[in-house]
């Protein structure tokens, strides 16, 4: 059984991070593996590093991890949780370059189709390609 | 639906009219390149006969069709399994994406 | 370093850190979102928590236990940026350190922490501090301890005047002038505190 790759969305709000991934998983299905990590420790508006390593696990997946983000709090924090992830895992999560909801959505329509995580990346990132 | 086999190329093509309420929209984008991905063939679609041809396993590019309900999709496939992979295509914008 | 020594230190900081809540908060308030005092207290206040824990551990594991503290207990930016900086330090220091490693585990820091906030010295950020910091204490010479406190004040007030182009001071455009920058504040509190306790051992 090839396991698919994992999606991890995460935005300063709780709320954002949870609807997308929502709608990720109405519109894609279950093949994927979704997580998400929303707010600071507090619950308030912001991104916790230690939410997002927590994510990259519950998605966790032997064909990596592609992450979407929304502001450049998000991406730091995102960054930083990845070198703080195992060694045998931190070389299989990628930080995708595309609007956080579109992005999620393109990234695990191609992870639903078994692709590899250089290609969900780059799904993902197509939006922003004129 | 047509199936009409060009020997030259092995190139097979077809066209079905959409009828679901929303069209190409973002939902049955993501259900027709997750159908066209389980297949090998090179699968493209287009909104008129001669193109232009988008990959039917890109989602961004599928989205971007925007096709309307009314419109017809026209496919062409090639491939080891194209003539599998017409007819699932075909099936699912017939079945209007199993929307309603 | 004796445990007392690192006791201290890391005491040092985190105090000098909690007593200045309030003005890293008005500074962020002018030119940020205003939590930086209160994200750095709340870092700092978790490492306290676990000091005699810290003082006990050969210091770069104390360090890197530090460093990875703030960044689950900071948030914002500057969590991610000051883990960064420690989890860094406690990579390239050894256990006991000289001026000379001391000056090059900092450079090697100030690179991870370039990389982390994709900035550069001169944007008006807590790199303004680091980077003269680190280059007083690359050049040696006596009363390192002593002088170090008054470059980074020095420094973190040259900040002032800059025009900030990253983070979220950046948004403020021209209006960030005329502030000190909250992260470069927060910088030389810490290069303070820290060479008040190691005065003794770094003369």
């Amino acid at each position: 059984m090839t396991q698919n790759v994992g999606i991890v969305i995460v935005s300063h709000s709780p709320k954002v991070a949870e609807g997308a991934a929502d709608m990720v998983r109405q519109m894609v299905g279950d093949s994927v593996p979704i997580a998400f990590a929303g707010g600071n420790p507090e619950g308030g508006i912001g991104t916790d590093v230690g939410a997002i390593m927590a994510a990259i696990d519950a998605a966790w997946s032997q064909a990596g991890v592609a992450i979407l983000v929304d502001l450049g709090g998000a991406e730091t924090n995102s960054e930083m949780a990845i070198e703080m992830m195992r060694e045998d895992q931190r070389s299989r999560i990628v930080i995708c370059n595309a609007p956080i909801v579109e992005g999620a959505v393109m990234a695990a329509t191609e992870a639903s189709g078994g692709s590899d995580l250089a290609k969900v990346k780059a799904a993902a990132e197509e939006l922003m390609a004129l | 639906m047509k199936f009409t086999p060009e020997n030259k190329t092995t190139e097979l093509t077809a066209s079905v009219l959409l009828t679901n309420e929303v069209g190409l929209h973002a939902r049955p984008s993501v259900k027709l390149t997750q159908s066209a991905k389980r297949f090998r063939a090179r699968l493209e679609v287009a909104t008129a006969p001669d193109g232009p041809w988008v990959d039917a396993k890109s989602p961004v590019k599928i989205m971007r069709v925007k096709a309307a309900k009314g419109e017809t999709l026209y496919f062409r496939a090639s491939g080891a399994d194209a003539f599998e992979a017409l007819d699932a295509l075909i099936d699912l914008v017939k079945r209007r994406f199993d929307e309603e | 370093m004796t445990p007392a020594t690192q006791h201290a230190l890391i005491a040092a900081m985190a105090e000098t850190i909690i007593a200045h809540t309030d003005d890293l908060t008005a500074l962020d308030l002018a030119i940020g979102d205003g939590d930086h005092g209160l994200n750095m207290r709340r870092g700092f206040e978790a490492v306290l928590a676990d000091i005699d824990n810290l003082a006990g551990q050969p210091l770069p594991e104390a360090l890197k236990s530090l460093g990875t503290t703030l960044v689950m207990k900071v948030g914002g930016a500057s969590g991610p940026l000051y883990g960064t900086l420690f989890i860094t330090l406690a990579k390239e220091l050894p256990a006991e350190p000289t001026v000379t490693d001391a000056a090059a585990a900092l450079d090697k820091a100030i690179a991870a922490v370039k990389a982390r906030g994709k900035s550069e010295p001169g944007q008006k950020t807590m790199l303004d501090v680091l980077v003269p910091v680190q280059q007083a204490l690359a050049l040696g010479g006596g009363n390192l301890a002593r002088r170090l406190p008054a470059v980074a004040e020095e420094a973190a007030r040259a900040t002032v005047p800059m025009h900030a182009i990253r983070g979220r001071a950046s948004f403020l455009g021209a209006r960030s002038v005329g502030h000190m920058d909250p992260g470069a504040c927060s910088s030389a509190f810490l290069v303070a505190a820290a060479c008040g306790v190691l005065e003794g051992a770094c003369a």
